[in-house]
């Protein structure tokens, strides 16, 4: 397979470092080549867009300039908010030539020109649509026969809609879930904010939002949320004392990247895939 | 030139000569183009009213006019004016052009000066063309005095039954096993709350038993040839495996017959039904229809249960399809609509939270011939609901799915919560964004639910959920919602979710129309005539619409438009003869090398082809002078009667100025 | 002769890369504000602020905290029926307030959103700890009591990251963005 070029994010070099282990481990695995572009920068987040949008913008688009300068075609992101700005940034500056002439300006300062010849993926997408199910089927072995996992989406996997694509209820999750032998449950708020940097900016909403979610999936008698994105699974997880405290629950929901639960089935050992370093630390996961 | 063209410039009060200066441009055509022929020019404030045609009149007796040029404004409005005018003043009313100085100048333009002289030049267009017009007889066809009525709901039976009762003969020709349509299948009708069945069933009764009306259940159109006045029409009648001679219509075979399946049609797959079957009770004909696809007989061999039992021996398998050709001189489509499919809307929960109804399967609950017997049950057929949430505008008013408004379904929404009060002492709960209550007795309906007490809320319901996170909502469906009179986001929790889901158009409406040669619109509506003056014609002469076809609208409106059609179409019949427009095209046949590109290309499948000629030729009735053809065909052997090469480019010529001497060029 | 513009215009102005539908398409159905996970802590539901900005109340929409509280999930946006980017619109709002200097007091968002920049265009990459001092002094007691149990909770397990990082060509990153927005030589 071609490799791809792999932009890991700024949260998956410190808070989400299990990410990104748990990410390369099952990408090796399932033979998908993930090669970190050189010397790419932040892509904002959603702190970006308030202050000014093209300087947004340009920040993506040097990300997106390195990666076509070293040759990639498949510009590869774990984080959901790096996904969605690299996405939308590459599609707009693709339509929109006088957008792209402005960028391409500044970008001109550190040598780089964008082309608009990539694609922007998701890491899930590339799991689930270049290597496919009934591969990740085959290389399953320890599936994880009666693990009730909510698949978490989140926001900005789905949203913006890109295409035709169902932002409302997708499958693509429960579909991966399920072929690593799991079984997804019916997550009423799977594609629910999760507050995002609202937990710094207003902590008070952000907590209720997490709450919302932690009680949808105590509903679904869940055993572990999987997620898809460093900022929910922070928010989900490393707040759920938190939570806890403001609203009297008490709540002890193992909170895990994809790409670990994804690790488990595919029998790689659970230190490489970053488990043991949660706040919140399931029952159910130290049995597998 | 010997030809005496008068011209003659409206100032249509302050619509032209507000922009144009009419005076100076009628003295310049006067005088800049007698040489072209203008023998008179004149200027006057209305050319369409009496006084303005008469002047054109009499100029054409005392001066001998061979030519006219209205310059005014468009076509659309006033040709057939001017050409009748004309015609009255003895004058082939072809050799009569109008030219449109207010749409295509005073109107669009605030430069007066520049406006004149465009005017100038438009006139002088008029006039280069007018010199080669030929005069023309429109076409008189006779008409065929049977009618085909496509569709039998309400507007296809309305029609159906006026034009009979009238006298004439009547085809209509229906896709299900009985006529009715979607009004058979509703409890009550807002805002009388009369019996649907009702008030139907006398009006199906008739249709079945009138001596003018050639019914055709469970059949189909599946051939259009002809023009207004002389349609071939070949229809499908599918196979019923039932003959209908010896069959009384009792029942016995649909009891008998072990094999249930869903019913998705009349039930909207609330209940089952046999496969040898009725649709329902009061179905017109009352011949029951075999479902051959899900029949255990075509499928294995066996059965036969049917057969057995029937006193009479009706059944037959051996029974095919058969093509019947008709001839009949117009058409009218009332093919109905389709419910939107709430499923495209997740997140309000249909088809996978039990009890989230849409309105056509509601109306089956509230039917007493229904899956409950009239009784508002939950989907566990048992218990009443004690709170019900309607949702109004399901895909409809909505950029994401359909944008317009499906007209019916505020009314609709009100009428269920009125059965849910009287049937039940159930909450009811309507969530809407306007309430559109437009008619007669519609807005003492919505007085009367409020009284009622029925919770509005106003505000497009956000999602539908069953995740219970606070106490009041385990097992229950909570609607979440912005109330927006009071600015509040609330969760309010019901047993039971009735979705107003829109109306569509049928969802082979783009290929029915091609059928039948009429378009549709970007909604798939049938495109009338004129939205507002002409809502039952099509643009292709014969072929009328009526009902939902044409757009959204409740029963009163679709009986209205199948009476309207049928007017029209008796209207037709009793002239005898139509006659139709002589621009068309014409195939020079020795200019014609049979290479067939313009047999495709026309839109009115008006294009012959003689294979032992090997030359094509246009059929006059058909055509509509569209002149794709003319436009297409590579050695140019297609000419326009009424647009002329000729005529064209010296139109052309004339809005250069190039037939006229002297020529003034304003600075700037 | 200038003409002035409506602040409903002036906003859509500022929705530039995604070519918004203009917020006066609004019907004011209110699906966005009953879709909205944040809405009950915003003094002003969405629809609301968007019939506030028809309205041309700037200083009431600016004084606002509805904006501040957007999480930009998008999920108005997808549901709006008039097709209107409700979130891109919060973003605009967000953008023009701060182009004012005009904004609610006690907001956290402001000084963050400025703060991140800030460390961006220091460094090229973001540091979680480097932002504390944006937002920190305006937690409450408890919340810092939390805050603390929560980090040292992350130190622990070796989530929390200790040193900052800087990207290799920081000086061409620094030019390129003074091409787009003109800031000082050390910010």
């Amino acid at each position: 397979m071609k490799p791809y070029a792999y932009f890991p994010g700024c949260s998956l070099e410190s808070l989400a470092k299990s990410y990104h282990l748990s990410a390369i481990e099952v990408a090796q695995e399932l033979g998908v080549e993930l090669k970190e572009i050189e010397d790419w920068n932040c892509c904002g987040a959603t702190a970006y867009f308030p202050v000014d949008e093209l300087l947004a913008y340009t920040l993506v688009a040097r990300n997106l300039a390195i990666a076509e300068k070293e040759g990639f075609l498949d510009f590869v992101a774990p984080c959901s908010g790096c996904y969605k700005n690299a996405y939308f940034t590459n599609a707009y500056l693709q339509k929109d030539q006088d957008l792209a002439e402005h960028i391409n300006y500044a970008l001109e300062a550190d040598n780089l020109h964008f082309e608009g010849t990539m694609r922007v993926r998701h890491l899930i997408e590339v799991f689930i649509d270049d290597v496919g199910l009934d591969e990740i089927e085959k290389k399953v072995s320890h599936p994880l026969k009666g693990l009730r996992v909510a698949p978490y989406y989140g926001c900005q996997l789905v949203r913006p809609r890109k295409d035709d694509e169902d932002v409302e209820n997708p499958q693509f999750f429960e579909g991966l879930l399920s072929a690593i032998g799991a079984e997804p449950v019916e997550y009423a708020s799977k594609t629910r904010c999760c507050g995002g940097s609202l937990i710094i900016t207003n902590r008070k909403a952000a907590l209720d939002m997490v709450h919302k979610l932690l009680k949808d999936a105590a509903y679904s008698h869940t055993d572990v949320i999987a997620t898809t994105c460093p900022m929910c699974n922070v928010n989900l997880e490393v707040y759920q004392n938190q939570v806890n405290q403001e609203f009297g629950t008490n709540f002890s929901i193992p909170v895990m990247y994809f790409t670990q639960i994804m690790g488990m089935a595919l029998g790689i050992q659970p230190g490489r895939l970053g488990i043991g370093k949660e706040l919140v630390y399931g029952a159910t996961l130290r049995n597998m | 030139m010997s030809e005496r063209i008068g011209v003659y410039v409206c100032h249509c009060g302050t619509n032209i000569a507000g922009v144009v200066n009419v005076a100076e441009v009628s003295q310049w055509a006067g005088e800049k183009l007698a040489e072209s022929g203008v023998v008179v020019s004149r200027d006057y404030k209305f050319m369409c009213s009496s006084l303005g045609q008469e002047l054109i009149q009499k100029d054409i007796k005392e001066m001998g006019l061979t030519r006219v040029v209205v310059a005014a404004c468009s076509p659309h409005l006033h040709e057939a004016t001017f050409r009748n005018a004309c015609k009255g003043a003895g004058l082939n009313p072809y050799l009569c052009e109008l030219v449109s100085i207010r749409e295509q100048d005073s109107w669009v333009h605030t430069d007066k000066v520049a406006a004149t002289e465009k005017a100038k030049a438009i006139i002088s267009g008029g006039v280069a063309r007018v010199t080669y017009h030929e005069p023309l007889e429109p076409l008189h066809v006779p008409i065929h005095p049977d009618t085909l009525v496509v569709g039998g709901g309400i507007a296809g039976i309305q029609a159906a039954l006026e034009i009979a009762d009238a006298g004439f003969h009547v085809y209509l020709v229906e896709r299900e096993p009985s006529i009715g349509g979607h009004m058979a299948q509703f409890d009550k009708t807002f805002p009388t709350l009369d019996c649907s069945a009702c008030i139907l069933t006398p009006k199906m009764v008739q249709v079945g038993n009138h001596p003018n009306i050639t019914l055709l259940t469970w059949s189909e159109v599946t051939k259009v040839d002809g023009y207004v006045g002389n349609f071939e029409v070949t229809i499908k009648k599918r196979a019923r495996f039932i003959n209908e001679d010896l069959c009384t219509g009792c029942g016995i075979c649909q009891e008998k017959c072990p094999k249930k399946v869903i019913d998705d049609v009349f039930e909207a797959g609330l209940d089952t039904r046999k496969v040898v079957y009725t649709p329902f009770p009061q179905a017109v004909p009352n011949y029951p229809v075999l479902d051959a696809p899900n029949c255990t007989f075509f499928l294995k061999g066996t059965c036969k249960a049917c057969e057995k039992f029937c006193p009479t021996g009706a059944i037959d398998f051996n029974q095919k399809d058969e093509d019947i050709t008709v001839q009949v001189g117009n058409i009218i489509l009332a093919t109905g609509f389709d419910l939107f499919d709430a499923r495209r809307i997740p997140q309000y929960g249909y088809g996978r939270l039990a009890n989230v109804y849409t309105s056509l399967e509601f109306e089956r609950l509230c039917n007493a011939s229904g899956p409950t017997g009239g009784n508002i049950v939950l989907r566990d057929g048992k218990t009443a609901p004690k709170s019900v949430g309607i949702v109004h505008c399901v895909g409809s008013r909505d950029q994401n799915y359909n944008p317009y408004c499906s007209a019916i379904c505020c009314m609709q929404s009100l009428k269920f919560a009125h059965l849910v009060h009287e049937r039940t002492g159930a909450e009811v709960y309507n969530f809407y964004i306007d309430i559109r209550t437009p008619s007669k007795g519609y807005e003492e309906f919505y007085q009367r639910l409020l009284e009622e007490g029925t919770h509005f809320v106003r505000g497009k319901v956000a999602e539908v959920t069953d995740a219970a996170r606070q106490s009041g909502e385990d097992g229950k469906l909570i609607i979440q919602v912005e109330d927006t009179l009071i600015g509040k986001q609330r969760r309010i929790p019901v047993d039971m979710v009735i979705l107003s889901a829109g109306l569509e158009a049928r969802h082979d409406a783009k290929e029915v129309g091609k059928l039948f040669g009429i378009a549709c619109s970007a909604d798939s509506w049938y495109i009338e005539r004129h939205p507002k003056l002409d809502p039952v014609a099509t643009m292709t002469e014969g072929i009328f619409i009526a009902g939902c076809a044409q757009g959204p609208k409740d029963i009163p409106a679709s009986v209205v438009q199948g009476a309207a059609a049928s007017a029209r179409v008796m209207g037709k019949i009793q002239q005898k003869e139509v006659s139709l427009e002589p621009v068309r095209a014409t195939v020079d046949q020795d200019r014609c090398s049979g290479c067939r590109i313009c047999n495709n290309l026309c839109p009115f499948s008006a294009i012959l082809f003689h294979e032992d000629t090997m030359v094509s030729e246009v059929n006059p009735a058909l055509c509509q002078g569209c002149g794709t053809c003319v436009a297409a065909c590579p050695a140019g052997a297609i000419s326009g009667t009424g647009f002329s090469d000729e005529q064209i480019l010296a139109q052309i010529e004339g809005l250069l100025l190039l037939n006229v001497k002297h020529l003034e060029l304003v600075p700037g | 002769m200038t003409a002035e513009l409506s602040f409903s215009k002036e906003i859509n102005n500022l929705m530039y890369a995604s070519h918004g539908k203009p917020i006066k398409d609004c019907l004011q159905c209110g699906v966005c504000s009953g879709t909205c996970p944040a809405v009950e802590f915003m003094d002003h539901s969405p629809r609301e602020l968007i019939g506030m900005i028809g309205a041309d109340l700037k200083g009431d929409v600016l004084a606002s905290n509805t904006f501040w509280s957007c999480a930009s999930c998008f999920h108005c946006t997808v549901r709006c029926p008039a097709g209107i980017d409700i979130a891109d619109m919060m973003y605009a709002l967000k953008r023009y307030s701060i182009w004012k200097g005009q904004y609610q007091e006690g907001l956290i968002g402001p000084d963050f959103s400025e703060g991140f920049v800030k460390m961006i265009v220091n460094s090229g990459r973001s540091f979680e700890p480097i932002l504390a001092v944006t937002y920190l002094p305006k937690f409450s007691a408890r919340d810092l009591i939390q805050e603390a149990i929560t980090a040292t909770g992350l130190v622990l397990k070796g989530q929390m990251p200790l040193l900052p990082k800087k990207i290799k060509r920081l000086k061409n990153f620094q030019q390129m963005v003074r091409r787009i927005i003109p800031i000082g030589g050390t910010s």
